[in-house]
């Protein structure tokens, strides 16, 4: 036991406690997560140039011309654009995770506005009636000399009045140059549009006042009743919350996996591997060497977790997750660890160098990721067919378990399903490290081919 | 188990560090180890001899218990497997490496710890043959930053740094320089001196010339020899001369004498091949007799010639020279200075 204990240090020592680990592993994830908003920040702020030019307009219903001038001023278009910045502001403050109101106010919808840029100047053109419109449409190419018209927007003649036994009013077609902003583009068809509706409704003798009042609804947002308080929905929250978990545990499952398929590799390709057989068996060896990563796997969760928890925490949100779901997202890190583990020692004990491993981990890899595509599905409805039976299959059994356990849907998850997902995992966890010793044993002392997985199997059977 | 039975085991356990009986292994179609029976009493120091590839690696990998023999039965330290008493052996694969990023302190305590040192005293230990090995310096560097001498030293350190009964080593000097070969060679008999019992496996024969009391010869899986030093000069009686005439019309002359089989030219002197059974001292006043020469001597058979001897039924003359440069180990010079490179 001594023995496998210092395996396990030395491999834990030489992976964790380098400054390539604490560094890559811990100082820039931390880093990154500082950085988000400043990225955000800097991604918002960046504006587009403005845009002046011509727009032209053959007005075939005859009375447009003066709303379309009207919409289309840069006064009008700056307008609109603070319109849509606000309510998509709005929106976002809704789905924010730390609720309405976290970010100081109006700093969204300033943000928003900078990166609509500044509003475009359009010059307004009326042409002709019978205007040649093919001809003004070539005007639309750029020549060397200049290229100042934008868009020419044609205005059918039953745009604004209802032709006889017509159902519908008829529109417009807009062309324009080529590689126009389609911000540009978005507010040339804002601009005809509400010139048009404001022309139907002068037509048709309505106010624009009492058509705006007649189709605005307020609805403020829902609001969530737990049994602390009334707080702002967690809508957005149910569905990072277990892909933030499976992230992690994926993460502290993957990083020990993989540095244990590296020292293992190193440990052969170096040759030291002959000298630690002298003084351990593979066995104790391989334990030693899963013990070790494990410890790894488990500096990687406890950081991550600890800053999780800590962020509900801060937000009284803490009830999302609760001690047992924390108990069982270790639980079973351990069972997918030591799948993940055994088999990452075998393909590491067969193989030559690095490369060679690639070829055999990407199958298994593409098994342990399925529950993590399927990861909308799961968590929508964690009862479901699908979820169970994932949940129930190793090894993707405990990712997709804890997917179903973090899912904040209101559905519970029947306790003998997780306890059954836990045997299962367990069982399929003792399978894979019996046969990864097993390769492991043969697999050390073994150079030259590189083996596939029918030669793997082939050494199961044999050891 | 019969009481007589259970005496034999228990008379292994005194006498012999190694029994191997009967013991075979092979690699798919290749077989490495064919019927090996060897017995290794304890404190012998013994010399596993033959050429590359003949089966000395895969038989001490099966000593180790880190391959397991396909057939036959094996005894280690009077344990069934070396599994159960390697804290008792001390082993330097052939293949051996390093932790690269280790540092070589921290590498000796490791496998100290692998082997069962007590925690106390390791360190001082550690320290005490890194000055011995005249690596005192070197005890915080990187494992990598050492030369590949330097390294095979560390490597020996780990491998007697808890005081084995039994010690084996795979090829130790290959690799080294004459300095080292010197100061290697001086531990191993050292190690030889405190009772311990010490196998070495070399295809350069002169090494194991040096240092062996007992010669194991292995040669396509099966051992061809096993016998003491003495054992094998006394055996292979001599029946070549060595002679230097002193003009040049002895060969023709020399070739007529009395139980002589063939006289042929090698580097300026002549070798003397005599018929088996005719008495060398008969045959060298023979020759004096029958001519001036200005030096004769009786050529004492290196263990490459007994080597050669008993495998060449199967050697055409062509494989012979090969097989001779390998035992004096040419091709291992020639590798060498490459590396030195």
């Amino acid at each position: 036991m001594n023995r496998v204990l210092a395996v396990a240090w030395r491999e834990f020592v030489s992976t964790a406690l380098t400054k390539g680990f604490i560094i890559g592993a811990v100082v820039v994830p931390l880093a990154f997560i500082a950085m988000i908003p400043v990225i955000v920040m800097l991604t918002m702020s960046a504006k587009g140039p403005a845009v002046e030019g011509e727009v032209a307009v053959l007005d075939r219903s005859g009375s447009l011309m003066p709303a379309v001038e009207r919409e289309l001023s840069q006064e009008a278009v700056s307008q609109r654009r603070e319109r849509t910045a606000k309510a998509a502001a709005d929106q976002m403050d809704q789905i924010n995770p730390l609720g309405p109101g976290a970010a100081p106010a109006g700093s969204t919808e300033a943000a928003l506005t900078a990166a609509l840029g500044s509003a475009p100047r359009f010059h307004v053109a009326s042409l002709p009636p019978d205007a040649d419109v093919e001809a003004e449409k070539s005007l639309l190419i750029p020549t060397a000399a200049e290229q100042r018209r934008l868009a020419i927007a044609v205005i059918a003649p039953d745009a604004i009045v209802l032709a006889p036994d017509a159902k519908a009013f008829g529109g417009y077609e807009l062309f324009v140059r080529p590689k126009l902003d389609d911000r540009v583009i978005g507010d040339i068809r804002a601009g005809l549009n509400a010139a048009i509706l404001q022309e139907r409704y002068r037509v048709n003798g309505y106010s624009p006042e009492e058509i705006r009042r007649l189709t605005s609804i307020a609805a403020p947002e829902t609001r969530e009743i737990t049994a602390t308080g009334e707080r702002s929905s967690t809508e957005g929250l149910t569905a990072m919350l277990p892909f933030g978990f499976i992230l992690l545990l994926m993460i502290s499952a993957m990083v020990g996996g993989q540095y244990l398929l590296t020292t293992t590799v190193e440990e052969k390709s170096s040759r030291v591997v002959e000298v630690l057989l002298s003084a351990v068996s593979p066995m104790q060896l391989m334990t030693g060497k899963i013990l070790g990563q494990m410890a790894v796997g488990f500096v990687l969760l406890f950081v991550y977790t600890g800053l999780g928890t800590g962020a509900l925490a801060v937000f009284g949100l803490t009830d999302l997750i609760g001690p047992v779901k924390l108990v069982y997202l270790f639980v079973f890190f351990v069972l997918a660890y030591l799948m993940l583990a055994s088999f990452m020692a075998a393909v590491g004990s067969a193989v030559n160098e690095l490369r060679e491993a690639q070829s055999l981990m990407g199958p298994v890899m593409i098994v342990v990721m399925l529950p993590y595509i399927l990861w909308l599905p799961i968590t929508r409805d964690p009862n479901s067919t699908l979820a169970v039976v994932l949940s129930l299959v190793p090894p993707m059994s405990p990712f997709a378990m804890v997917m179903r356990l973090t899912s904040t849907q209101a559905q519970e998850i029947p306790t003998w399903q997780v306890l059954l997902s836990i045997a299962v995992s367990a069982a399929g966890a003792y399978l894979s490290v019996w046969a990864a010793a097993k390769v492991f044993r043969v697999g050390l002392l073994m150079f030259g081919k590189p083996p596939n997985f029918r030669t793997l199997i082939r050494w199961v059977r044999m050891a | 188990m019969r009481p007589e039975d259970r005496q034999q085991a228990k008379g292994v356990v005194v006498t012999d560090a190694i029994v191997m009986r009967g013991v075979s292994k092979s690699f798919g179609p290749k077989q490495a180890v064919i019927d090996m029976n060897l017995t290794v009493p304890r404190g012998a120091l013994y010399g596993f001899i033959g050429p590359n590839g003949a089966g000395k690696t895969t038989t001490i990998r099966m000593v180790m218990a880190i391959l397991f023999p396909d057939a036959g039965q094996l005894s280690v330290l009077g344990r069934a497997s070396a599994v159960e008493s390697k804290d008792r052996i001390g082993y330097l694969p052939e293949e051996r490496g390093v932790y690269k990023k280790m540092r070589v302190g921290a590498f000796l305590r490791h496998m100290g710890r692998l082997k069962g040192v007590p925690g106390r005293g390791l360190d001082a230990r550690v320290r005490a043959w890194l000055e011995r090995m005249d690596l005192a310096d070197c005890e915080r560097k990187r494992c990598e930053e050492l030369s590949k001498g330097m390294q095979q030293k560390v490597q020996f350190i780990s491998a007697v740094l808890h005081e084995p009964e039994l010690l084996i080593l795979d090829e130790p000097f290959s690799g080294l320089d004459p300095v080292n070969t010197r100061l290697l060679r001086d531990l191993i008999r050292e190690q030889h001196a405190a009772g311990r019992t010490v196998i070495f496996s070399t295809h350069v024969m002169p090494q194991a010339e040096q240092i062996c009391e007992h010669i194991v010869m292995i040669n396509k899986g099966r051992k061809v020899l096993d016998a003491s030093l003495p054992e094998i000069k006394a055996r292979f009686d001599p029946h070549t001369l060595l002679v230097e005439p002193l003009d040049g019309s002895a060969e023709g002359v020399l070739a007529g004498v009395d139980g002589v089989r063939s006289v042929s030219r090698v580097d300026g002197a002549l070798e003397v091949a005599l018929e088996h059974g005719h008495d060398p001292h008969a045959a060298i006043r023979a020759i004096v007799r029958a001519a001036p020469v200005s030096r004769i001597e009786l050529r004492r058979p290196t263990l490459e010639d007994v080597f050669i001897e008993i495998v060449q039924g199967k050697a055409t003359n062509g494989d012979e020279a090969a097989l001779r440069a390998e035992l004096r180990g040419e091709a291992e010079a020639v590798a060498a200075g490459e590396g030195e490179r």
